[in-house]
């Protein structure tokens, strides 16, 4: 008996050295297919410089941020992993320590003078460089073009241009086509746009809603006006389509939703969902809602070697290849947003690799959007399905409650998240 | 004779060494093969169960660990917060829809199949492929397609005349569409139901026929009450089920629209992976455990009115 338990204990201890032995790296991230063929061939390419074996995980974003929380919260997260930028604020230990390592440590192995100072502070926290930024984003309008032929307008300029052709997609094109279509998470993004072009003032200020319940209610007001006009399908008409995203949605594929609000980096997705005869174009900012550039640019995503990593300097190589270098820089092109490595963006720009809808769509966030934002405002308890936003929105839409009553939904879900950060 | 004699002086010895080791070895070899499962019973069921108990009274986070001791605070907001409030509305209705219902419906269909009909066991393999199928992911996205706005039910609906119904947005047809997902896996409830009618002795309905009883009193006096342990059977299993649901509205709805199909067991996930909330969401657990426990208790204690065993002298 006592030999076979011996036995036992001997195989499970040669199985642990045997995977703890085990060299190469883990690397994670979410995506299409297209950045999943692109970054593949990218590590493909490590792989053959290096030598080094690199285990990939990827799928598409749908529970992706559950399951990476289980993995960082059980210290058994990848070693090189593609983040959101709120994950850096919000997957911190009880002592306050991070789950990343900080990349400053390794900065012999990677360029970071080839990122802007802008970004590399939005990924520092206290002081220590959690992630090494990929691109920025902000959202932007795009327009299906053809769709605004068939009712006879021209894409919208102006606010007053996108309220009018409401109820002119109504009349000329049927019930079920909207210039506009909006999710809840959509529909807030907006309303923070639309009240800093009004009144020039960062959504939140040293971790309190810089706006008042009045404010807010304006902001609503504004997004049930969409509605009301027949810019944006309700939600009870975007929930009865049965999709799980916009991209997804056989509406925007067939011209049915004729426009989004979304990242720039989002645009080849969108694009590329539309069937064929339809012409995507990116839109402008509105001039006529107030007289500030409001909305915000983020940190589209970064990438972090875990706390966990066994070879830190061997993943912060991958990181180095991947953003840095001329091959992993051709491989992965715009397939995570323009490029911010300076190296990376004019290798890009010089041989032509960046889809031109992003770059623009880009450059025209970049150019307009003054305003900050706090990584609060996705803080889960906010952003999720069930959240605050959410329930806001969903809620004024269905009619379950009033604007003043969404409006205290926001302003004390929020102020209450901001609080327990 | 001394070898032969020596042996046999030895051997009544030996035989009871070996007896008796024998029986530590088996005890032992028993315990040993039972050892895989004690330790994954222990690992996987037994800590976690206990830990979620003691996690239910503190403010524990997936990240941040357990800070404080929160004493009753979790279950107080289990049911005071009203998204939790909520949750626990919708997962009794979701229960006391489900349940009936596909008890009725399997029982129904079992008791069609069980004529003599030509063709009846490919009956029983379709109705029972369902079953088979579950409530697993694929099966989840397929009926979010069949009930989507311009789904194929919707496509039917107005090709009928009808005016085409938003399931998934309205409120009440979207508890309704997930309701019908499990009534749709009756296959399991079905066969148990099928092998219990087969069992009911045939003399039993000549007699009643004799008597001059009709075949709606057959069932309701002769079959029912001779089948009510598989009914039984198939209440306890089919509730517990249905407390237990997550894949349905985890996938069709997200536990939209407006909360309308949050149940309890989605709550659960959302608290402790979508808002690290693991204390909060252990609680809810514990609270939908309990709940179990009781309804199957009361089942249990219900079933001396109306379950009847055959071996016993009457009723219960």
């Amino acid at each position: 008996m006592k030999k076979l338990v011996v036995c036992l204990l001997a195989v499970l201890l040669m199985a642990n050295a045997a995977l703890a032995m085990a060299d190469g790296l883990t690397f994670s991230w979410w995506g299409g297919d297209a950045r999943h063929e692109a970054t593949q061939a990218a590590v493909d390419a490590f792989k053959a410089a290096t030598g080094t074996e690199v285990t990939c995980t990827y799928s598409a974003w749908s529970g992706w941020e559950d399951k990476m929380s289980q993995y960082f919260a059980s210290d058994s997260a990848f070693d090189v992993n593609q983040v959101n930028w709120n994950w850096l604020f919000s997957f911190t230990n009880a002592d306050g320590s991070s789950k990343f390592y900080d990349i400053n440590e390794v900065a012999d192995v990677i360029d970071l003078s080839q990122f802007n100072e802008k970004a590399l502070a939005q990924c520092t926290v206290d002081g220590k460089l959690l992630a090494v930024p990929v691109s920025m984003t902000g959202r932007i309008f795009y327009w299906n073009k053809t769709t605004f032929e068939k009712a006879g307008l021209e894409t919208p300029k102006t606010l007053a241009d996108l309220m009018a052709a409401g109820p002119i997609f109504a009349e000329k094109l049927g019930d079920e086509c909207y210039p506009l279509a909006l999710g809840s998470y959509d529909k807030m993004i907006l309303m923070v746009h639309y009240l800093e072009c009004k009144y020039g003032k960062d959504w939140v200020v040293d971790g309190q809603l810089n706006y008042s319940l009045e404010e807010v209610e304006e902001g609503l007001a504004f997004i049930q006006s969409l509605e009301d006009a027949h810019v944006i399908p309700s939600a009870q008409t975007l929930t009865g389509d049965g999709a799980d995203s916009l991209d997804k949605n056989p509406k925007w594929m067939e011209g049915k939703y004729a426009g989004i609000w979304e990242w720039d980096s989002s645009a080849s997705k969108f694009e590329a969902a539309l069937n064929e005869g339809q012409e995507f174009i990116v839109g402008d900012y509105f001039t006529d809602i107030g007289e500030y550039q409001g909305g915000f640019t983020k940190v589209s995503m970064a990438l972090c070697i875990a706390n966990t990593a066994a070879d830190k300097k061997l993943a912060a190589s991958l990181i180095e290849f991947l953003l840095n270098s001329e091959e992993g820089a051709r491989l992965m092109n715009s397939q995570r947003g323009i490029p911010l490595s300076a190296k990376a963006n004019a290798l890009c720009q010089a041989e032509g690799l960046l889809n031109a809808r992003v770059a623009e769509a880009n450059a025209k966030v970049m150019a307009w959007c003054q305003n900050a934002l706090d990584p609060q405002f996705e803080a889960a308890a906010l952003k999720n399905s069930d959240g605050v936003y959410a329930d806001a929105m969903e809620g004024l839409s269905y009619g379950d409650y009033s604007i003043e009553e969404a409006a205290e939904v926001l302003v004390e879900g929020i102020t209450e998240v901001l609080e327990a950060a | 004779m001394t070898k032969a004699g020596g042996a046999s002086a030895v051997r009544p010895d030996l035989r009871r060494r070996r007896k008796g080791l024998s029986k530590l070895e088996q005890g032992y070899m028993g315990f040993f093969l039972i050892l895989p499962w004690l330790i994954g019973f222990c690992v996987f069921k037994l800590y976690p169960f206990i830990s979620s108990l003691v996690y239910s009274f503190t403010d524990y986070d997936l990240f941040k660990g357990v800070q404080n001791f929160v004493g009753i605070q979790n279950y107080i907001d289990a049911f005071t917060k009203s998204k939790n409030v909520k949750a626990l509305q919708v997962t009794f209705a979701y229960a006391f829809m489900t349940v009936p219902l596909k008890l009725i419906f399997a029982l129904f269909i079992a008791y069609i199949l069980n004529f003599k009909i030509k063709g009846v066991g490919l009956f029983r393999t379709a109705y029972y492929v369902p079953s088979i199928l579950g409530g697993s992911v694929a099966i989840a996205v397929l009926w979010k397609a069949l009930f989507k706005s311009d789904g194929v039910v919707n496509t039917i609906l107005t090709m009928l005349g009808f005016e085409s119904i938003n399931f998934l947005a309205d409120k009440s047809w979207a508890l309704f569409i997930i309701c019908l997902l499990r009534v749709w896996q009756f296959g399991s409830a079905m066969v148990l139901f099928l092998a219990a009618l087969k069992g009911v002795p045939e003399d039993l309905y000549e007699a009643a026929s004799i008597d001059g009883a009709s075949k709606a009193r057959q069932f309701v006096s002769i079959t029912i009450p001779l089948i009510s342990p598989v009914i039984f059977y198939n209440l306890v299993t089919q509730l517990v089920q249905a407390f237990q649901e997550f894949n349905g509205p985890y996938i069709i709805t997200q536990g939209g629209p407006r909360n309308a199909t949050t149940l309890i067991s989605l709550i659960v996930y959302n608290t402790a992976f979508k808002d690290y909330k693991v204390g909060m969401s252990s609680a809810m657990a514990w609270v939908m455990f309990v709940i179990v426990m009781v309804l199957t208790l009361i089942s249990f204690a219900s079933q001396k009115k109306w379950v009847y065993y055959s071996d016993d002298d009457g009723r219960g």
